[in-house]
């Protein structure tokens, strides 16, 4: 084949490698975008017998925000098989536990209930914080966006910054600052 | 009759400072608590002209404020963590206490851990148990009722 031909052949049907960063995200909203990379369902070539699904590579997912007072709320169940074996963890147990076990129960429940999920589960990939195997490193070739802004701390803003904002009012006369 | 001024008086045009702020020195043996007239720190900087600054900041700006505008949200809150009164601030009781939602909020993400009180940690790293973790927020679960104020309020102009 040509060689054009061959570089279509290699884009078309490679597997990617994606990188995720899940510093401030929300799992279960990042589930979304995950599993369509991770099934296949993003490329035009797509079909559920193919198995075309790509990889995603998860880092810092000891540092996922999840909304409000969900930490205290959220449930994981579990049952050993035997007899008064049911368990409901909250996520921040959880989390105590095992820094990608939220992350990775998030895209389990979020993936299709077929065969082929634990093969899809195979091909994601959770580290805690940055640190990556070259091996693993090495394959990553483009990055998924991420959904939500991470937030920028007071104190991480320069004393010129918060100086030179705009300010909503001024003092009233003859006010003492506090310092 | 013509008065002439005496030549030990000082005139001054420009308006005098009325800020002041407590300082501390401690000199060896001798602490000296002193209260001295300072520049404000937001003379120059803010958005309101000054016969324009009795309308509430936060109505006529129409910000859509999320919990994550520290820069904004920290102007309302005092070094130790609380809130200024409305006295001070000039807001109206609606934007009050939509901005003590928010700055709640606000703390809880850990976004603010600068202004704490003198015994606190001032690192979110540092708190106990599952208040360590990341949280974020829905603004959309405060309450708006700013619509029904918005007729109130004239036309602002900016210093630009």
């Amino acid at each position: 084949m040509s060689s054009a031909r061959r570089v279509q052949q290699w884009v078309t049907f490679g597997r990617m490698w994606y990188l995720f960063d899940a510093k401030w995200q929300n799992p279960f909203d990042a589930s979304t975008k995950i599993v369509k990379v991770l099934s296949g369902s993003h490329k035009p070539i797509y079909h559920n017998d193919i198995d075309c699904g790509d990889h995603v590579v998860v880092i810092n997912s000891a540092q996922i925000a999840l909304p409000g007072d969900e930490w205290e709320r959220r449930v994981f169940y579990h049952h050993t098989g035997y007899a008064q074996g049911a368990s409901w963890t909250l996520a921040h147990q959880v989390h105590e536990k095992d820094k990608t076990m939220v992350f990775r129960r998030a895209i389990y429940h979020a993936l299709d209930t077929s065969l082929l999920r634990h093969a899809r589960m195979c091909r994601l990939h959770i580290y805690p914080d940055e640190e990556v195997p070259e091996e693993i490193l090495r394959n990553v070739s483009a990055q998924l966006r991420q959904m939500r802004a991470v937030p920028k701390r007071l104190d991480h803003y320069t004393e010129d910054e918060v100086k030179n904002f705009p300010k909503l009012f001024e003092w009233p006369k003859d006010y003492v600052l506090e310092t | 009759m013509k008065f002439l001024p005496s030549q030990d008086a000082s005139f001054s045009t420009s308006v005098r400072n009325h800020l002041k702020e407590i300082q501390k020195t401690t000199e060896g043996n001798t602490t000296i608590v002193e209260g001295k007239y300072v520049e404000s720190p937001h003379s120059g900087k803010v958005v309101f002209k000054p016969n324009d600054e009795k309308v509430c900041p936060l109505c006529a700006l129409n910000l859509n404020l999320k919990h994550t505008d520290v820069l904004v949200l920290s102007q309302f809150v005092r070094p130790n963590g609380q809130l200024l009164p409305r006295r001070i601030t000039g807001l109206c009781c609606v934007q009050q206490t939509k901005l003590t939602k928010l700055v709640t909020m606000s703390k809880k993400a850990g976004l603010m851990p600068n202004l704490a009180p003198a015994n606190s940690h001032k690192d979110p790293a540092k708190r106990r148990g599952s208040k360590k973790l990341h949280r974020f927020f829905d603004e959309a679960t405060i309450r708006d009722t700013t619509l029904r104020n918005v007729a109130r309020y004239r036309e602002i102009r900016y210093t630009k």
